[in-house]
């Protein structure tokens, strides 16, 4: 530690007193070295420091300032005391004279009255990295601890969890709730749209047996939809057991136009174009009826 | 609507030719409790010359099953328990020295007869079993020189201990290929055992089973099946079952490709258009729809397919593989 107090005096003022020291007085290459310098002067004036700005001094000093901090005070009327505290890097090696520098001293209205070149004879020893050095043990730094208490963010992030489960959940049972709404009503739509097109088709030289199983594909097809089941891929049997399960109205109507479109797509049956249009209509009809009660409820 | 005149006819005369098989169903249910699907599998085979592949724990009747089948349908019936140390001879004859005529004389083995029970077939070593197998194939059995054809109808019921048995010589897959099922017998339900013990604690002798059918009447009923009508829609179905056991991924079940080392071969589309043809005709209906190949789909599949490491792992059976195969290809 260097510390130094020269006096300069003054016509019924209280004379400027500067100090300086540094910490510790020896460091590795690398390391950071903090000097204080402490400036007692008149209540009248304020101090700064000049020349650590300047980088080229400075590295003739080996000396890099990393940082600067600066409080004022006036303990004592009539007195006023500024401390600078400033952080170097410390390169080079061996003993190191610390680095100079000015007080600026001014008036209140801002105006320089004096400057005082100040040079410490003080020095820094800086020790090399060698491999002794290299070996050193140096303690590690605590982990540093969250300034936010930790039962408080677990509490945080349980609750951005939940909240964001939740909106999840919501939109999930949105979803759903839409698609199934949309898809009733479309089944039935879609299946009535499809009969009346085989109608036209039909009315227009289709082969009545080819709209018997365009007619099968159709009932399949609002039969899965509506009711849920695996019907597309089920033969009439399978159906036939899930539909009773279920308890479907019309389930008597149904069964009869899927054993009829077997008749005609496996057993060879040919059908006439009234027998194959009274089927549409009675499709249709079975359609109607089998979502008319869920229109009604 | 106006059916096709010759189906129309073949139905009547299919409904006149299956009454034997009722009064054999009749025969069979005095004596056999339960078991009515592996009856009926039995009968299916029957019809459309195939072999069956039994598989279950002792003591579930299997061979009382078969004695009894055969007796209802006049046919004779061999029981060879296969062992460790059966030679070929022992299945097929072999050649017997006559000192008298200083000849050899084919003497012919427990194979001639027209319902075989191959008992525990997978006790008895590799050769033993291809003997058999090669009388399954070819109808026929060359003893020393002489080639002799085997009685019609011929039919192997063959058992076999779930392999982990110990003592066991798994059969080859190029063997298992030629039975038409693979017929899993399972334990009978709580009420059947009820009334199977009841009929069976007694040490009074059993009725004889009265053979209710002649000869006739299954060859008819065969070339009755022959003409039962298939549709193209059926038989594209057909083999887009076969096929997606070898290409699950094709028929949207990419998860399964992993899981099956390899597929049916060509013979289990042959094997499942001439089962359910034999299902429709004891439907007595003189066509075939998507419920006859479904209904026959897993005994006529499931000793096809063998289940690769990662299905192993899973503990999935090929009855699991084809149950998803079922729900996923689209029936016509």
């Amino acid at each position: 530690m260097a510390h130094v107090s020269p006096l300069l005096g003054a016509e019924g003022e209280v004379p400027p007193r500067i100090t300086a020291r540094v910490i510790p007085d020896s460091a590795l290459v690398g390391d950071r070295v903090r000097y204080f310098v402490t400036v007692h002067h008149s209540e009248k004036e304020v101090a700064a420091l000049e020349g650590f700005d300047r980088r080229d001094s400075l590295a003739r000093y080996s000396f890099e300032l990393i940082g600067r901090k600066h409080t004022s005070s006036f303990p004592l009327s009539g007195a006023g005391t500024e401390e600078f505290e400033l952080e170097f890097a410390v390169f080079g090696r061996g003993h190191q004279p610390l680095p100079p520098f000015i007080v600026v001293f001014r008036d209140l209205q801002g105006r320089v009255t004096k400057r005082v070149p100040y040079t410490s004879s003080a020095s820094l020893f800086i020790r090399a990295l060698t491999d002794s050095s290299m070996r050193e043990l140096r303690p590690l730094k605590p982990p540093l601890k969250p300034s936010i208490p930790s039962f408080l963010m677990m509490s945080v992030v349980a609750g951005v969890f939940v909240v964001a489960g939740m909106v999840l959940l919501l939109l999930f049972l949105l979803k759903r709730t839409v698609r199934n709404s949309a898809e009733r009503v479309d089944s039935g739509q879609v299946a009535q749209r499809k009969l009346r097109k085989l109608g036209s088709s039909l009315s227009a030289g289709m082969p009545p047996h080819e709209c018997y199983e365009e007619l099968s594909n159709i009932m399949r097809s609002f039969l899965e939809n509506h009711y849920r089941i695996s019907a597309l891929e089920a033969v009439t049997q399978e159906i036939e057991r899930d539909l009773k399960k279920i308890g479907v109205a019309g389930f008597e109507s149904i069964m009869n136009l899927l054993k009829q479109a077997d008749l005609v797509k496996f057993a060879d049956c040919h059908p006439d174009v009234e027998e194959s249009r009274q089927s549409l209509n009675k499709a249709s009809e079975v359609i109607r009826s089998t979502r008319l009660p869920k229109a009604e409820g | 609507m106006q059916h096709a005149v010759e189906l129309e006819e073949l139905g009547v005369q299919i409904t006149e030719a299956s009454r034997f098989l009722e009064m054999a169903q009749e025969q069979l249910s005095q004596r056999i409790i339960g078991q009515h699907e592996v009856i009926r599998r039995i009968f299916i085979a029957m019809l459309v010359n195939g072999h069956i592949l039994l598989e279950g724990v002792p003591g579930l009747a299997k061979t009382l099953i078969i004695r009894t089948f055969a007796s209802a349908m006049n046919l004779k019936f061999q029981r060879i328990q296969f062992t460790p140390d059966m030679l070929p001879a022992d299945l097929i004859g072999t050649m017997i020295y006559n000192p008298k005529d200083m000849e050899f004389y084919p003497r012919k083995g427990p194979v001639f007869a027209n319902v075989i029970l191959a008992d525990e077939i997978n006790r008895s070593p590799a050769k033993v079993q291809s003997a058999l197998l090669e009388a399954m194939q070819e109808h026929q059995v060359t003893i020393g020189s002489q080639t002799f054809p085997l009685q019609e109808p011929f039919m192997v019921l063959a058992t076999q201990n779930p392999i982990e048995h110990e003592g066991t010589y798994i059969l080859p897959e190029a063997q298992v290929d030629r039975f038409m099922m693979k017929i899993l017998v399972d334990y009978p339900s709580y009420e059947e055992e009820l009334e199977i013990m009841v009929q069976s604690a007694t040490t009074a002798s059993k009725l004889p089973v009265m053979p209710v059918v002649q000869p006739h009447d299954i060859s008819r009923a065969r070339a009755l099946i022959d003409r039962i009508y298939v549709d193209p829609r059926v038989q594209r179905y057909i083999v887009d079952l076969v096929v997606a056991t070898r290409k699950p991924g094709k028929y949207g079940m990419a998860n399964l490709d992993a899981m099956i080392e390899y597929g049916a071969s060509p013979r289990a589309s042959i094997f499942l258009l001439l089962a359910a043809k034999a299902h429709a005709f004891l439907q007595q209906r003189a066509y075939i729809t998507p419920e006859d190949v479904k209904a026959i789909a897993y005994d006529t599949l499931r000793h096809r397919i063998r289940p690769g490491y990662e299905a192993e792992a899973d503990n999935i059976k090929p009855d699991d593989i084809i149950r998803q195969i079922l729900q996923h290809v689209q029936v016509p």
